[in-house]
């Protein structure tokens, strides 16, 4: 490769990593949570796991009439509304009513007896899913934003892969008795390699589905004139057609049955009604004659998430089917994004995986900042330094002191519809990161802080485990299932902290100051 | 012409093709690619320009930036919009 060639490919590696790396840790960050946002969900509430007690695995067949039936018994009363069976994880059904303008709203049904309970107070988890998806902001920008930061993580890589000409010596290179600037040369690269295909598919795969929605109408313009949803509807199934008259309903149980031959191999995820209604009368369920059920998940052996069929309420009859399996490769693409991306396969153990391989990111991002600044001379005082160690590092500390909160919280037992253990939560999380971001900037001492940083997520995570246990009686040794591979994998990070806060170096060793102790220790 | 060569030949310039320049070009060449893909049906289409979207747009990138100046990486980005938005015109307007 021509120097000047080489020298570019650094020069905008460097400056893309500069300019988007803050952004780019909270999203990669923020996606270890999100990863396991059912998991948490499920740990989160201890209401979660003493309905998941009272079922026994047989119980949990899946009934769609008791479903709807209990839909309409909670005055659940909805033209249209979406059904979420239970899961391997969460042991209860979900209905949602999705709104323009306001919060959706959320029932929850025991997968056994069909009775509504409590819904969870604490959304710990979607405060995580939703900083990953569309950092709190206002939809759709926020995913852009996202999508931008994973085009921006794809040039730094394809930048970074032609730069390292050296990569089979970087693989496995660590100096880190010399200086601090190549201890961070050579973190980068070691991170950097060792993650490499993983942060490939990710930032890929996150590109995608943070900028769908921006190409979706270029798409459309191309293919459909333009018309987004016709689009939408030639890939994802048409919507109901409300035409005033009604029917009875088809015997939806034998929906559910012709699955099997319809939809063969598909774990369910999400069913969605339209047009269904009950007669005042005598209560009975009827249907407009243009109302639909339609039955989404994803393949349980190949890369698919898009697999749906849509029946008419009214018939049964099959109105589409949507399935990308043994499609073109371009579709079989779009259809293995979000499974690639959420790990929608293989084990648990590949999602510690995939949340080991973040926390590498999240590293290379902070040695790459750090690198940068420090090839410049600047040191600890540079305000960039300051606004990453405050941005990232107070990312990591309100992470652990919001897990703590959350489970702190249920010593006040307050109710899901007061809304307040969530909303502590969200102050909680909000503040902590606003007053650990201005830190660095009244602190002086960048090194000492990080130290202290590091001990204090540990701290948290080790109390969220220990308000677990004196508050909800859920002691590491007496939980099973979810709830204990949940408090495994704190338990793990509250070490994991521990250990870097021990590896860190207190302060920056410079290359003089390691050649005079080089040489002293020669002529001793 | 030598306050034109001043703005385009400099790296404020090779940066604005790499990043403005390139994004349009591959909005041109997803539209174009989505109405010429020639294999499988409309939705197959749709999503050959979706994926093709994320690898026009970091080819032309770096195609932009490895450019010696700005009237180089500009002239790259060009020799690729114009050809395509004709192609885009024709399809879109005319049928062809």
């Amino acid at each position: 490769m021509e120097q000047q060639t080489h020298k570019t490919l650094y020069s905008t590696h460097a400056w893309i990593g500069v300019i988007s790396g803050i952004l780019l840790f909270i999203v990669t960050f923020s996606g270890i949570p999100a990863l396991f946002d059912h998991e948490i969900e499920f740990w989160q509430y201890p209401g979660y796991g003493e309905v998941a007690n009272d079922i026994h695995p047989d119980d949990k067949v899946f009934n769609l009439e008791k479903a709807v039936a209990a839909a309409k018994a909670v005055n659940f009363d909805y033209d249209n509304f979406f059904i979420q069976p239970a899961s391997d994880i969460n042991n209860h059904v979900i209905l949602a009513h999705f709104f323009e303008d306001k919060e959706p709203d959320l029932r929850y049904l025991d997968a056994n007896k069909y009775q509504q309970f409590v819904s969870s107070p604490s959304e710990l988890n979607h405060l995580f899913a939703h900083l990953h998806t569309d950092l709190h902001l206002p939809n759709p920008w926020g995913r852009y934003l996202v999508g931008l930061s994973g085009m921006a993580m794809l040039l730094a890589i394809i930048a970074g892969i032609f730069i390292h000409v050296k990569w089979r010596k970087e693989f496995v290179m660590l100096r880190p008795k010399r200086s601090w600037r190549l201890l961070l040369t050579d973190q980068h690269k070691l991170l950097g390699l060792w993650s490499l295909p993983f942060t490939l598919i990710l930032a890929f795969t996150g590109t995608i589905l943070g900028l769908l929605g921006l190409i979706s109408p270029i798409l459309a313009l191309a293919a459909f004139n333009g018309d987004v949803e016709k689009a939408t509807i030639a890939v994802l199934g048409p919507r109901a057609e409300v035409t005033g008259e009604y029917s009875p309903v088809y015997p939806l149980n034998e929906l559910w049955q012709r699955l099997e031959v319809d939809l063969p191999d598909t774990s369910i995820e999400l069913i969605q009604v339209s047009g269904l209604q009950i007669r005042n009368e005598d209560k009975s369920q009827v249907t407009d004659i243009g109302g639909i059920i339609k039955f989404s998940g994803y393949h349980k052996d190949k890369l698919s998430n898009l697999e749906s069929v849509t029946y008419n309420l009214s018939s049964g009859e099959m109105i589409h089917q949507g399935s990308f399996i043994g499609k073109g490769p371009f579709q079989r693409i779009f259809a293995a994004v979000t499974p690639l991306h959420y790990v929608l396969f293989g084990n648990t153990w590949l999602k510690v995986f995939y949340a080991l391989s973040a926390l590498a990111a999240c590293g290379l991002i902070l040695t790459g900042n750090m690198l940068w600044l420090n090839r410049r001379g600047h040191s600890m005082e540079h305000w960039l330094s300051k606004l990453t160690l405050g941005a990232c590092g107070g990312l990591v500390v309100s992470t652990g002191l919001t897990f703590f909160s959350s489970q702190l919280l249920y010593a006040f037992k307050f109710s899901a519809d007061s809304h307040l253990h969530h909303h502590i939560e969200e102050w909680v999380f909000w503040l902590s990161w606003g007053v650990i971001l201005l830190m660095p900037f009244v602190y002086q001492n960048g090194f000492k802080l990080s130290h202290y940083l590091l001990r204090l997520t540990s701290f948290s995570l080790f109390a969220t485990l220990l308000a677990d246990g004196v508050i909800n009686q859920r002691w590491l040794w007496l939980t099973n299932g979810w709830v204990f591979n949940v408090q495994m994998g704190i338990l793990f990070s509250a070490i994991l902290f521990i250990y870097l806060d021990w590896k860190m170096p207190k302060e920056a060793k410079s290359k003089n100051e390691n050649s005079t102790t080089s040489n002293l220790q020669q002529s001793a | 012409m030598h306050l034109i060569n001043r703005i385009f030949d400099n790296n404020i310039s090779k940066n604005a093709a790499a990043i403005f320049g390139a994004l349009i070009t591959t909005i041109a060449l997803t539209v174009c690619i989505t109405l010429i893909w020639p294999f499988g049906d409309r939705i197959e289409k749709i999503f050959a320009g979706g994926t093709f979207f994320f690898v026009f747009w970091a080819s032309l990138f770096y195609w932009a930036i490895l450019a010696k100046n700005g009237v180089v990486a500009w002239s790259r980005i060009l020799i690729i919009f114009f050809p395509v938005l004709a192609i885009n015109i024709f399809s879109l307007f005319f049928n062809l």
